[in-house]
């Protein structure tokens, strides 16, 4: 009997906590932004006192908990098609947070540094282009001593965006690529392994000599590996850093920030690029939503287009949001209301 | 109604848990199935096609039904030696000694190792050994993963198994000895008999582990969509390739991921089954 | 010698006169064998835990277990300047461990009920069907159970993310093997232990608590201890389910953190990679405890 006293006692006083608790915000989606998210939602916590949960578990899982209402944001890197915009249960909004970008990482022993073209690039990755020394190679990298040494192609084998972006890219630059394998979160790879998540796939390009793949920039750039010059649109060989992911979104954008950046014509911009966006409903008032929980998710969202946020990002290796990105994504905030009435000002 | 009827209604009613988790369990996964059932019919369980590509999107389990039974199949057959000697080391020869007790501690504490750290050991230990003694050439492969399995199962194969083994009344093994018995001989007429109940079910849950590892076998197989054509090949588990794509899958791809994942529930039944009619016939 | 002949072809006749040398030496390389393989699973295991140990031991300091994770920018930091990477995993650990607690409430008492039942119906066609769908259930992958769970939890019971759907995970996760050691140890026990109970007038119900569960205790410990083990390393149904958390949560009805999730996280982060191995040296160590534990438990039973 006591026991049981003891145990009803214990559940009252969980779900109290549960009720006066403060109300807490949860967002799930991309692994890409992970660490930044994770990063910026800490300093949020401590200057609001708002509390921020978010959990990478994909993009496309993220979504579907913002459509299952069990979330207060959705996170991802790929925007949704109209076809999925119209599969949600009310209208959503994309607001992107920082960009990033796409690097193809090699492991050539006594090579630091190569140059790819797009076409090089496609051909390498559909298994046509098969060793280091092939002559293709060689003209575009006439001063590199490239050894006899066979091609290991490393891939995404877990759905991401990263994989989305990539593909992107070579279905936009070649029209083979595009009708052989396409774009998406995960494509039907003709050659290669695949190892899972950017720290499986970094890590078995260094173990394998001769290895090449794709990685994410953030990744990349914190860890400091040796990454290939890519030829952009405007024709120019371009190095992937900050600087030059940023400024891939210069160009123009539509009003709802719905635009993959690979292959922008910007001259400096790099060309494996993009954005990455938070998503939410449009009204805010669902599921007996409060206001206060609607205005608390706004409030995030705000801050992470302001300059504080934006400097945690560039700090941890994304590429902040030009100014007039910036400018239109506050103003796709501003749309957003409860009961019909814009909550922000 | 007497206590003893209590207690039977109240058994009774907890059983009926296992038909409610797995009712609730079935009539999810069918439901998430029947978009890409309908789309693809029985040819799903003998495609061997996965490609996500918008547009030409086809899918078909069969290439990871391959690299499932392979790797677990391979699992338990790794694991089995391992595991009886290992549970015989334990619970007769070294039974009570100090030593059996760090030995069964050790054991046991593999079962606590995530499987990602699993993973990461395979990929960064393992891996190298295996290009180093030249058994392949970049590592990955159904032996890789299926050797790792092997390990994580090994404390479900002797957990359960050490324990029945050890319950054995002393009596009749006295009874064997004073017949002037080996101990080989105790063990393979009066131990084996008693415990095998035992034992089986301990097997059946390592390889049911084992059928459902997703991360490790994931970081270790290659994940290349293909058919195995050899013990040093690549290729993809059933597990493993929801693990990867669920997080981002949606439509079409998202149903046929869950029609796998209903699949491997289907899969696990009918080995399980045979794998009881053997043991029954050979009793 | 024509003795020795006609026992040798009457195979029925197992114990054969022990000065026979074939059975002596049977018996010793029986032995080896048992010894070699047995030393080979050792030797993997040390090396596993030693791997562990080299990489993760320097980060575990009195901050390991009371601080949250650093942000990775804090992590690069550290690393660039070659110290230890500050923070630790407070979140993860309270979360793991109520989790683990909730879930071992739920499961072992209806674990060793459905053994129970199991055992004293061992005849019957529908116990049979029950331990067939429990053998299949240890089978399910673990982001399977976590799927389900999210769809009738996090969707339609807590409406969110939370701790209660990820301790429901973990306890169906635990569910096949307390069932199934409950049971085996339970047959286990002599039935002239248990005629010998009923024999004397004892209700039905003492019999099972005070017959046959103090005597197959220790294999229900075995059980208990093995699901514990296995649920604290799980990774794939916490994401579907609990989510994450950065801070120490005890709202049962929002995400909660957990070891195992805190190791996918650092293990995506370039940064802060060093820490899963201490994190797992964690998850070890409270292996190791609840070993001793039950071991010390079972020698104090003096069975």
């Amino acid at each position: 009997m006591k026991r049981n006293n003891l145990f009803l006692a214990l559940i009252a006083v969980l779900y109290v906590i549960g009720t006066t608790a403060k109300a807490q915000l949860s967002g799930a989606g991309a692994t890409f932004p992970l660490p930044f998210y994770n990063m910026a939602f800490q300093q949020y916590s401590k200057t609001s006192g708002e509390k921020v949960t978010y959990g990478g578990v994909g993009s496309g899982a993220g979504i579907k908990s913002l459509s299952d209402k069990v979330v207060d944001f959705g996170a991802s890197d790929a925007f949704l098609s109209d076809k999925e915009m119209a599969a949600m249960p009310a209208p959503v909004v994309h607001i992107p947070t920082c960009s990033g970008a796409v690097v193809v990482a090699f492991n050539l022993p006594g090579v630091e540094s190569i140059k790819l073209t797009s076409a090089v690039l496609v051909d390498i990755f559909m298994g046509k282009i098969k060793n280091w020394n092939d002559a293709s190679l060689k003209s575009i990298n006439p001063s590199v001593k490239f050894p006899d040494l066979a091609i290991t192609v490393v891939y995404r084998s877990d759905g991401s965006g990263t994989t989305n972006m990539f593909t992107d890219y070579l279905t936009k630059v070649s029209k083979e690529w595009a009708s052989k394998l396409g774009s998406g979160k995960t494509v039907n790879w003709l050659t290669g392994i695949g190892a899972k998540g950017n720290p499986g796939v970094a890590g078995t390009i260094s173990q394998t000599k001769g290895a090449i793949g794709y990685v994410g920039s953030e990744y990349s750039f914190a860890q400091k590996i040796p990454t290939a010059y890519l030829q952009n649109k405007a024709g120019k060989f371009i190095k992937p850093t900050l600087a030059t992911v940023s400024a891939a979104g210069k160009g123009t954008i539509p009003t709802d920030t719905r635009i993959m950046l690979t292959n922008s014509d910007a001259t400096l911009a790099y060309p494996i690029s993009g954005f990455t966006w938070l998503l939410i409903y449009k009204e805010q008032n669902y599921n007996n939503r409060s206001l206060a929980q609607a205005e608390a998710t706004l409030k995030l969202i705000d801050w992470m287009l302001e300059k504080d946020a934006q400097t945690i990002a560039s700090q941890v290796n994304y590429a902040q949001l030009p100014a007039g990105v910036v400018k239109q994504a506050k103003a796709i905030l501003r749309t957003v209301t409860y009961n019909g009435k814009p909550i922000l000002k | 109604m007497n206590s003893d009827k209590i207690l039977k209604y109240i058994l009774f009613a907890a059983s009926l848990l296992i038909l409610l988790i797995s009712g609730a369990m079935i009539l999810s996964l069918v439901q998430g199935s029947l978009p890409s059932f309908r789309q693809f019919g029985w040819k799903f369980l003998i495609s061997d096609k996965w490609d996500p590509t918008r547009g030409r999107e086809q899918y078909g389990a069969l290439l990871f039904i391959a690299g499932t039974l392979f790797t677990s199949i391979l699992a338990l057959i790794l694991a089995i030696p391992l595991a009886f000697s290992t549970s015989l080391f334990v619970a007769e020869y070294f039974r009570n000694t100090g030593m059996a007790s760090v030995v069964s501690t050790l054991v046991d504490l593999l079962a606590g190792i995530p499987s990602i750290i699993y993973g990461l050991w395979g990929f960064y230990i393992l891996r190298p050994f295996i290009v180093d003694i030249g058994l392949s050439s970049q590592g990955y492969g159904i032996f890789t993963s299926g050797l790792i399995l092997a390990i994580m199962i090994i404390p479900y194969a002797t957990s359960l198994s050490n324990t029945t083994i050890m319950m054995i009344p002393n009596e009749l093994k006295e009874a064997a000895y004073s017949l002037g018995a080996t101990r080989l001989e105790v063990i393979w007429n009066v131990i084996l008999p008693n415990a095998r109940s035992g034992m089986t079910a301990s097997y059946i849950l390592a390889f049911g582990r084992a059928l459902g590892e997703t991360l490790a076998v994931t970081m270790l197989i290659g994940n290349s969509n293909n058919m195995p054509t050899g013990l040093f090949s690549t290729g993809n588990t059933m597990a493993s390739v929801i693990a990867n794509q669920f997080g981002e899958a949606s439509g079409l791809q998202l149903s046929s991921l869950i029609e796998i994942g209903l699949l491997l529930f289907v899969i696990t039944t009918i080995i399980n089954a045979i794998g009881k009619y053997i043991i029954k016939k050979f009793a | 010698m024509t003795q020795m002949n006609v026992l040798l072809e009457n195979k029925k006749m197992n114990f054969i006169p022990y000065f026979f040398k074939g059975r002596k030496v049977k018996n010793g390389l029986f032995l080896s064998a048992v010894i070699f393989f047995s030393l080979i699973t050792i030797s993997m295991v040390l090396l596993i835990i030693g791997t562990m140990i080299f990489k993760g031991y320097h980060q575990i300091n009195f901050a390991f277990f009371t601080q949250t994770p650093p942000n990775t920018f804090e992590a690069m930091m550290a690393k660039s300047s070659g110290k230890l990477i500050p923070g630790g995993i407070a979140n993860g650990i309270t979360g793991s461990l109520y989790m683990v607690a909730l879930a071992s409430v739920i499961a072992i008492p209806f674990g060793v009920l459905i053994g129970i039942y199991l055992y004293e119906n061992r005849k019957k066609r529908y116990a049979g069907i029950i331990r067939d769908i429990t053998d299949v259930l240890q089978g399910v992958p673990s982001i399977v159970i976590g799927l389900i769970v999210y769809l009738w939890v996090v969707v339609h019971i807590t409406n969110g993310y939370s701790i209660f759907a990820g301790s429901v995970a973990l306890s169906i996760m635990m569910l096949p093997l307390i069932v199934r050691s409950t049971e085996e140890s339970l047959k286990m026990i002599p039935d002239s232990l248990k005629e010998a109970a009923i024999a004397l007038g004892t209700p039905y119900y003492k019999v099972v608590w005070r017959v046959l569960i103090p005597t197959s205790f220790t294999g229900l410990m075995t059980g208990i201890l093995l699901a514990i083990s296995r649920i604290l390393g799980e990774t794939a149904p916490l994401m579907l389910t609990a989510l994450g958390n950065p801070a120490i949560n005890w709202n049962i009805v929002k995400p909660g953190a957990a070891v195992p999730l805190l190791i996918w996280q650092f293990y995506n982060d370039p940064n802060m990679v060093d820490l899963i191995w201490s994190s797992t040296l964690f998850l070890m160590g409270f292996v190791l405890i609840l070993n001793l534990l039950a071991k010390w438990i079972a020698a104090r039973r003096k069975f």
